[in-house]
């Protein structure tokens, strides 16, 4: 009997304490953000959606390089010498059309990896969170401001000075090659061919480089 | 009564009838809003807000709307025409337990003698509609939400109809107007208002059992076996979809408000003023009779946010090894009561 | 025509069309369900009859009470999850010749008794009087129910908790 009042006292009092913690919460204030109306304060570091500032890029695949899930796609083209592309506000030249830069963010994981690499800081997120699209190609962004009339163009003129340098450099090779040759004739040394061989790629290399 | 109500012109027995229906309507538009606010401030969300402007009051109408256009959807195998009827059912035995509820000192449905007893017989017919429906549409859940609900409802009379005795017992009548007379005045120390709850401890614990065996016939939480979401989908209305749904739902209101109305009555003065003759013309009677009634709502929205569910053992437990052998003892108590004071 | 009239026809249509679909029917649970239809068919008689109380009573304890019962016998048997439970006419030729009987007796009373017809009077509280009786004339009879009742709840209490020692030792 004793018992059973005493259980039975454990029981309303459980009760009323836990419907005093509700009605407590019940008269609280309420945590609800009411959001299309009010919106979060995003902390400066928060992960969000990326922007790539395309005047300050200088296309040295960077952050393509970073990404662990590939999302960042990135096409360039080299100036031609006639053509001064300027410089980044960070002060670097910059040498390479963009012909194309694609972030696809149905993909991205936003890790922020592909930002901290970035030599001239011109990829970084923004603090947007609200960019849901009914078709997810919507959501390949394209950052790059050529006209694909200009990519051709481009993409021409810079062959054709590939091309040119391409003779240019056969031409120097050929030049190399015969005065090579003449040194050759001159020095007429027993290990011939193989010195040939050594001394044009040689040349070949440091071409390369200059150019 | 029923020889008088005949004669009458029939327009004015229609508009006598449907009364507690627009109360009951406009009741479930609120109790259902109330219900989802309730649940938003205690886990301190704010609930709907959108619809109609101030606090999304419109919701409940928005929600009706809704429920209108839906499909009719009836399964299959279900037994088409019990799976048809069982909501109907169910809304017109809560619908008409109303008549005898005296709202305000001047509107009854019906001053019949029985009141409470025709009361608590009508209630009865819901377990069947809930097993109907359980049982029609075809589907185990239905079928256990419906076995549940029989059984803690037939369970749950017992002490419900023990407690309601334990008040007969001291007023001496069924009627639940005479009922309500009996609790005017303010005699009771001086201030209190005559209501059985005060008049003596035994009617206090009258009214605790009565009040957790409303909370098992209304199928609120603790005791929301028969529709727990979490292991029966929904239990009975599984199968159920727009208007029939709706239908459901609107029983399950009527019922929830019905059953804290006669507790209202039985323990809490019904339509009586709490100041006595203050404030207490026929429109004042039918405030605070809602007024008491919709607290007695608002507890059980309380209680539903704060407790969990129990499991069908501790039910029955609570039921038959608690509840009944407690409302028979206070039965003998306060009969003996009556008889010394 | 009178309402009450129109209504007494309507009830009574009701009940005798549920009863015949109930015995009819093949379906057990239908049966079941067409039961509760007759029954509260006769339960609105009763209103039409100013027996209140009584018609309350019907529906509290035969339709609240033992028709459940049924229901949960029906539901609760191995068949009871599948819709397919069938009704089978077993001795058909007693039982006809059983209710054929009733039936005439039953008949044979209606036609033969002196039916008395007395005026339509309100009772004002049914109640009242049936308290009276039950608690005055009708005593011995009211506490022979009751101990009939109490027997059979003790004999079931005996019943399970006989059948659960059984079930214990078995474990
Ligand atoms: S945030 Fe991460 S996943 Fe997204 S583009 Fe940058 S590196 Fe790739
Ligand atoms: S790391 Fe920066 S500069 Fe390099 S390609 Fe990416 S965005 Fe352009």
């Amino acid at each position: 009997m004793v018992e059973a009042i005493k259980s039975g006292w454990i029981t309303f009092k459980s009760i009323f304490i836990g419907m005093g913690v509700t009605i407590r919460h019940f008269f609280g204030p309420s945590v609800t953000l009411q959001y299309p109306d009010e919106r979060p304060v995003i902390p400066d570091k928060a992960r969000t959606k990326l922007y790539v500032n395309i005047d300050d890029c200088i296309g040295c695949h960077l952050c393509a390089r970073a990404c662990p899930v590939n999302c960042i796609y990135i096409d360039t083209v080299p100036a031609t010498s006639d053509v001064d592309l300027g410089k980044t506000s960070t002060g670097n030249p910059k040498r390479f059309w963009l012909t194309r830069f694609d972030i696809d963010m149905a993909k991205c994981m936003y890790c922020d990896l592909c930002v901290h690499p970035c030599p001239t800081n011109c990829i970084y997120m923004v603090p947007d969170y609200e960019y849901s699209e009914f078709d997810r190609t919507n959501l390949i962004y394209h950052f790059s401001n050529l006209e694909p009339a200009m990519v051709a163009e481009v993409k021409e003129k810079a062959e054709k000075e590939a091309a040119e340098k391409q003779k240019q450099r056969e031409e120097m090779m050929r030049k190399k090659a015969e005065e090579a040759k003449k040194k050759q004739m001159e020095a007429k040394k027993p290990p011939q061919q193989n010195t040939d061989g050594e001394t044009g790629t040689k040349s070949d290399k440091s071409d390369n480089g200059d150019s | 009564m029923t020889q008088n109500l005949l004669h009458i012109n029939p327009i004015a027995i229609l508009v006598h009838a449907a009364i507690p229906l627009v109360i009951i309507l406009v009741y479930a538009l609120v109790a259902i809003w109330a219900e989802r606010k309730v649940a938003g401030f205690i886990q301190d969300r704010l609930g709907p807000m959108r619809v109609g402007g101030w606090h999304g009051w419109a919701q409940s109408i928005a929600d009706l709307l809704k429920l209108i256009q839906k499909e009719d959807i009836i399964p299959n195998d279900a037994s088409r025409f019990l799976f048809k009827f069982a909501p109907f059912m169910m809304f017109a035995a809560s619908y008409a337990a109303f008549a005898v509820i005296p709202f305000s000192s001047s509107y009854i449905g019906s001053n019949i003698n029985i009141g409470v007893f025709y009361l608590l017989a009508v209630t009865s017919v819901l377990t069947l509609s809930i097993i109907m429906a359980g049982w029609a549409s075809n589907n185990k859940w239905s079928l256990l939400g419906g076995m549940r609900s029989a059984a803690q409802m037939v369970s749950y009379e017992v002490p419900t109809i023990a407690t309601v005795l334990t008040v007969i017992v001291v007023t001496g009548s069924l009627n639940l107007m005479t009922v309500t007379e009996m609790q005017s005045g303010n005699d009771i120390l001086g201030f209190l208002p005559n209501w059985f709850i005060f008049q003596n401890p035994f009617l206090l614990v009258a009214f605790v059992i009565f009040f957790i065996s409303i909370l098992a016939e209304s199928h609120r939480v603790p005791f929301d076996l028969p529709e727990s979401e979490s292991e029966l989908v929904a239990g009975y209305q599984t199968e159920y979809s727009g208007m029939r749904w709706a239908m459901f739902m609107l029983a399950e209101y009527a019922d929830m408000l019905l059953l804290s109305l006669l507790g209202a009555t039985l323990f809490f003065g019904g339509w009586n003023s709490p100041f006595g003759d203050f404030m207490s013309g026929p429109f004042w009677s039918f405030f605070w009779f809602m007024l008491k009634g919709l607290l007695l709502v608002f507890v059980m929205m309380w209680i539903r946010w704060t407790l969990p569910r129990y499991r069908v053992d501790q039910l029955m437990h609570i039921c038959w090894s608690i509840l009944i052998p407690l409302s028979f003892i206070n039965l003998v108590l306060v009969a003996l009561w009556e008889v010394i004071f | 025509m009178e309402l009450t009239t129109i209504l007494f026809y309507l009830f009574s249509l009701i009940t005798l069309g549920a009863a015949a679909f109930m015995v009819f029917s093949k379906n057990i649970v239908h049966s079941a369900f067409a039961l509760m239809f007759a029954l509260i068919g006769v339960a609105a008689l009763y209103v039409l009859l100013y027996a209140d109380f009584l018609a309350a009573t019907q529906l509290l304890v035969y339709v609240g009470g033992i028709l459940i019962l049924i229901l949960f016998g029906v539901m609760l048997t191995s068949l009871g999850y599948t819709f397919n439970f069938k009704t089978v006419t077993v001795n058909l030729a007693p039982a006809s010749l059983l209710s054929a009987t009733a039936a005439v007796l039953l008949i044979f009373a209606f036609v033969t008794t002196d039916w008395k017809i007395s005026e339509i009077a309100e009772p004002t509280d049914t109640v009242y009087d049936l308290g009276m009786l039950l608690m005055g004339d009708y005593i011995l009879p009211f506490i022979v129910a009751g101990v009939l009742l109490l027997i059979a709840i003790i004999g079931a209490i005996l019943m399970s908790t006989h059948l659960s020692a059984e079930n214990r030792e078995g474990v």
